[in-house]
């Protein structure tokens, strides 16, 4: 293969005052993980929620959880996005229309479009993870909670959930990695985050070999530092004398 | 080990806990079977029986741990199957101590203790934390309030369950084969434990094979098979001069397992 490869491109200049490339794929950076970064908190939180209402006893609260996790975790990320992106806003009421296409910044929108939709889509991964997590518990754990006279959302608060969540930290890791490389889709609606700065450097400049390395650099290094991170969590929060984790 | 005033006041105490005429079916099968038994407060009851014979599900259903399908269970004057009863408060009133301790794996010996406390009586953390004290003095394990469950013995763990059971100040304590899961070298310790609660007059049901803690401790001997109580007696005549041949049985098979 006959290619000269030439990193300096990143340093040249893009045309538009003194930035340089490097300073697209930065701002691309910036949008990745605001995108992801909001989107895994209201997952986190969405998806919890979901997965305690799945292993309760009411049927219609665990049915409901259970319909919704069917719904989204069946169609495809990309087909939820552009139902988020394209179609809902047209049954949003006038008003909101009006703001959603027309005052707010596209950016925003696209934004917004793209948060939701992650957020919504994680979070019935979320939810199974948290329910397999409460599901693995010892029968004997809600018994004892019970037995005091907790109510059943102290018993969650303060007896399940604290086992349930340390025992899901490692598929949790994988789902908050996922959700910074799923945050890619993003690039379909216009949002400049990492992926459409590189697709736009490689366009560019036609150093497209170049611009996918460094987007695959910095994808990767951004995962191995979350990994790093939530292990580190782990860690914390282990309980002493399980697991080998005696301190 | 004479309480003081055992026996002569039993009559005149009031009825802790009373099974009436009590069903339960899992599916098909008839768990229990039309279950009467009064215990008076004060009392120590112990439930024996063969495994299967329905008295782990006895026990559980005084606190609706198991819910029933008939009959009535009435504890400290509450009925506690009827859905007016406030099964939160009931429960913060009896104790329960399981077969498999179940103590909270996430939180320290001290914190097992104090959770119950705080959280559902609204007492404050230096209350809780001096109550959990003087509890873990008593079973014998002040030293370990700071250690957490996984690096305590079988036979410690449970006399933190106990201390963890006894800070709700609960008015009865129910016992499900406390010691079964005990390596036989632990079983004493617990078992002294609850003798000593059993002295300072705490109403107690206790489902256990050990029939030495029940000739010393119990008050009374219930004898439970296929879901029905088939004798009712002291311990020294129920194990001195059983009625019935099941319980005949029963007994022999406990004291000589090998014929």
């Amino acid at each position: 293969m006959n290619y000269n490869w030439d990193w300096n491109v990143f340093f040249k200049s893009t045309g538009i005052g003194s930035e340089i490339y490097l300073d697209w794929f930065v701002s691309g950076l910036g949008w990745t993980i605001a995108v992801a970064l909001v989107a895994w908190i209201v997952a986190l939180g969405v998806g919890s929620v979901l997965g305690v209402m799945r292993t309760l006893p009411n049927k219609l609260l665990s049915g409901v959880a259970t319909a919704y996790v069917e719904l989204f975790r069946n169609v495809p990320l990309l087909v939820q996005l552009f139902i988020w992106y394209f179609m809902v806003p047209d049954y949003l009421p006038e008003s909101a229309q009006v703001w959603f296409k027309q005052e707010l910044n596209p950016a925003t929108s696209a934004y917004i479009s793209v948060v939701v939709c992650l957020a919504l889509f994680t979070a019935a991964r979320v939810c199974e993870q948290v329910r397999t997590g409460i599901q693995a518990l010892p029968k004997g754990q809600s018994a004892a909670a019970l037995a005091v006279g907790f109510t059943l959302p102290q018993m969650y608060r303060h007896v399940l959930l604290p086992q349930a969540f340390r025992i899901i930290i490692p598929p949790l890791t994988s789902e908050f990695l996922n959700i910074f490389k799923n945050s890619s889709v993003a690039s379909l609606i216009g949002l400049m985050e990492l992926l459409a700065q590189t697709k736009q450097t490689a366009e560019f400049t036609a150093n497209m070999f170049e611009a996918f390395t460094l987007a695959t650099l910095i994808y990767f290094v951004l995962n191995m530092s979350l990994m790093t991170f939530m292990s580190w969590v782990e860690k914390k929060v282990r309980i002493p004398g399980m697991m080998g984790g005696a301190k | 080990m004479q309480r003081p005033g055992q026996r002569q006041l039993v009559e005149e105490r009031e009825t802790m806990i009373r099974f009436n005429n009590v069903h339960k079916w899992f599916k098909d099968l008839h768990v229990l079977n039309g279950v009467s038994l009064q215990v008076q407060q004060g009392e120590v009851v112990v439930v024996c029986g063969p495994s299967g014979s329905g008295k782990s599900t006895l026990i559980r259903t005084v606190n609706q741990l198991e819910s029933i399908n008939e009959g009535e269970i009435w504890v400290d004057g509450k009925n506690v199957a009827d859905p007016k009863t406030d099964l939160n408060a009931l429960r913060a009133e009896v104790g329960f101590v399981f077969q498999h301790f179940n103590l909270y794996p996430h939180l320290s010996v001290l914190d097992n203790i104090t959770l119950s406390p705080m959280k559902v009586k609204g007492m404050d953390r230096a209350a809780a934390d001096k109550l959990a004290v003087t509890l873990l003095e008593r079973v014998g394990l002040a030293h370990k309030k700071d250690a957490f469950p996984a690096m305590l013995s079988g036979g410690q763990q449970q006399r933190v369950a106990i201390a963890r059971g006894l800070a709700m100040e609960p008015r009865v304590m129910l016992f499900d084969e406390p010691t079964s899961a005990l390596d036989p070298e632990m079983i004493g310790e617990v078992l002294k434990v609850m003798k000593d609660l059993a002295e300072s007059g705490m109403t107690m049901m206790v489902v256990t094979h050990e029939m030495g803690f029940a000739r010393e401790v119990a008050d009374r001997v219930v004898f439970v098979d296929h879901g029905q109580i088939i004798e009712e007696a002291h311990p020294e005549h129920f194990f001195t001069n059983p009625q019935h041949d099941r319980a005949k049985q029963f007994l022999r098979q406990l004291l000589t397992p090998m014929n």
